[in-house]
């Protein structure tokens, strides 16, 4: 009776991981999710180094909440102030849905910033992250155009009008300006040809340099690891600890005095 | 000296995968637990966000009152009637703000391309400016100091450019009478319907014009523009297209507003010759 019990539940085991193992011979992505997982990251990271995660969350909910917009958005001035009228009033949730992009916006830019200031207050862009700072820096230019791209979507007077300044500053940059200002606006002032533009590069061309560029950011992270705290007494990179009893699980060492470190 | 320190920071980071090796905690569940908690922070708060936002505006939502946080949306875009004060999102007032600083023309590029740029390829080159091992914050001091000067200096712009006021057209329109009598064009009623849509058009956003106006791209001084003697028939091919007529002006184009409204602008425009 037990015996056929577990041949029963070894037999079930193997169904359900057969899956999971044909995909794993076929791609090996099942060992790559294991590695991303499993990898160690120094013993002494704090709350500040999840502001990376909470931004790609930002960005996420971005992303979905978009393409639910997208469904219902229609880009030419004759009908686009309707549609956004249309999504905030009457589609189920449609207000919660552009509700959470339009303040999405404003939260994922906050920490964007507020994370670049931790990996700079850190020194994590130091030697051999210097490549991930520059992907970060380009996201956040990305992200600021995202910005300023989606504010003209809404055709109505805030819209129109702080487009209309934004795409002059173009203008006035010298030698690509003006062409950097007519390409914007498809022509020489401001027209439908224009929200359809930047409806693509709002929601086609930023978004996809911004994934691929996480992407990037992602695989640079998980190769260099992470950096501990400045501050931290068990920094890794500080070689073995001088006392191997001050190595208690679950300890965090707060500010600490840093004469007790070897300069590195 | 140069490869001795590429010695030592390879040296370094090896030493940083060892210890993470013999040291470290697994990203699950540990590191995982932190990060699926902050973002689900995040979730609630943009959830949140979009409540305060709809909840507290007055009204059925189908008006333009505004909320805590405020308008779900401003009335049609109309390129007709430009009595509009431009603002950008918030995240954009500190780059707002440089133009109120900078003057057209000579430094708005400076301004609106020049700092911007400068302040991009500053941000990418520090990992190349900041060559040290150091981390530790009291131990970086230049970097600590220009950390707190870009910090200050964001949040001066961010709210000089939030609490800045331009003119409005409404209350413009009351200066009209005055500039009439300054500019001598009272008998003049073609330029005095043309000075009611100069004042309500969103000129004096950019303009200045009799001490009125807000400077906002620092475009010309208008007080004495018809001393120059260009005429009608330039004032509206400028006002259709200022670029056709003036090679690189950041001007927008007021075609919209019709040609009998640009010929009382123009006439308008004609009429101010400075008070002489």
């Amino acid at each position: 009776m037990a015996t056929r019990r577990l041949t029963r539940q070894q037999q079930l085991q193997q169904t359900i991981l057969y899956p999971v193992d044909w995909l794993e011979e076929r791609s090996g992505l099942v060992g790559g999710v294991k590695y991303f997982l499993f990898r160690k990251v120094p013993g002494d990271t704090n709350w500040f180094q999840t502001l990376g995660a909470a931004t790609l969350t930002a960005f996420l909910v971005q992303a979905l909440t978009g393409v639910i917009l997208a469904m219902y958005y229609k880009p030419d001035p004759q009908n686009a102030y309707s549609s956004i009228q249309n999504i905030t009033n009457h589609v189920w949730a449609g207000w919660l849905v552009r509700g959470m992009h339009r303040w999405g916006a404003s939260v994922f830019i906050i920490l964007m910033f507020m994370h670049m200031g931790r990996v700079f207050l850190y020194g994590a862009y130091k030697y051999p992250r210097e490549l991930n700072w520059i992907i970060g820096v380009l996201l956040l230019a990305s992200g600021l155009a995202e910005g300023f791209t989606g504010y003209l979507l809404p055709w109505d007077q805030t819209a129109y009008w702080a487009t209309i300044v934004g795409i002059n500053i173009n203008g006035t940059a010298p030698f690509l300006g003006p062409f950097l200002a007519q390409f914007l606006q498809g022509g020489t002032y401001i027209n439908g040809d224009t929200l359809s533009r930047f409806y693509s590069i709002h929601m086609l061309l930023i978004p996809g340099a911004i994934f691929a560029l996480i992407g990037l950011h992602l695989y640079l992270v998980v190769r260099l690891g992470v950096t501990s705290p400045p501050w931290s007494k068990e920094a890794a990179g500080t070689g073995p600890l001088a006392d191997p009893s001050s190595n208690g699980a679950g300890t965090r060492s707060g500010l600490v005095n840093p004469r007790q470190r070897k300069g590195r | 000296m140069a490869s001795d320190r590429i010695v030592e920071r390879r040296r370094i980071f090896q030493q940083y995968k060892a210890d993470v090796k013999e040291r470290g905690k697994p990203f699950y569940p540990y590191a995982m637990f932190e990060d699926t908690v902050m973002s689900l922070v995040v979730v609630c708060v943009i959830v949140g966000l979009a409540i305060v936002w709809r909840y507290t505006t007055p009204g059925d939502h189908h008006t333009t009152d505004a909320g805590w946080l405020g308008k779900l949306y401003d009335k049609p875009a109309d390129p007709g009637t430009i009595n509009f004060v431009p603002r950008p999102d918030w995240y954009f007032y500190f780059l707002f703000y440089l133009l109120r600083i900078f003057k057209w023309p000579n430094s708005v590029l400076l301004g609106t391309i020049g700092i911007p740029t400068i302040c991009l390829v500053l941000l990418i080159a520090i990992p190349f400016l900041d060559v040290r091992f150091e981390r530790r914050l009291l131990r970086r001091p230049v970097a600590m100091v220009a950390a707190g000067l870009v910090v200050i200096s964001m949040g001066v712009l961010t709210y000089k450019g939030a609490t800045a006021k331009e003119a409005l057209g409404s209350e413009l329109l009351a200066d009209v009478p005055h500039w009439a009598a300054s500019e001598h064009f009272s008998n003049n009623a073609t330029a005095i319907a043309g000075a009611k849509l100069f004042a309500v058009s969103g000129c004096l956003n950019c303009h200045t014009y009799n001490g009125a106006g807000g400077h906002n791209l620092g475009a010309p001084e208008l007080t004495a523009e018809g001393a120059k003697n260009k005429g009608v028939a330039f004032q509206i091919a400028h006002l259709k297209c200022p670029s056709c007529v003036n090679s690189g002006s950041p001007m927008p184009s007021f075609a919209g507003l019709g040609q009998a409204n640009l010929t009382k602008l123009a006439t308008f425009l004609e009429a101010s010759k400075g008070g002489k």
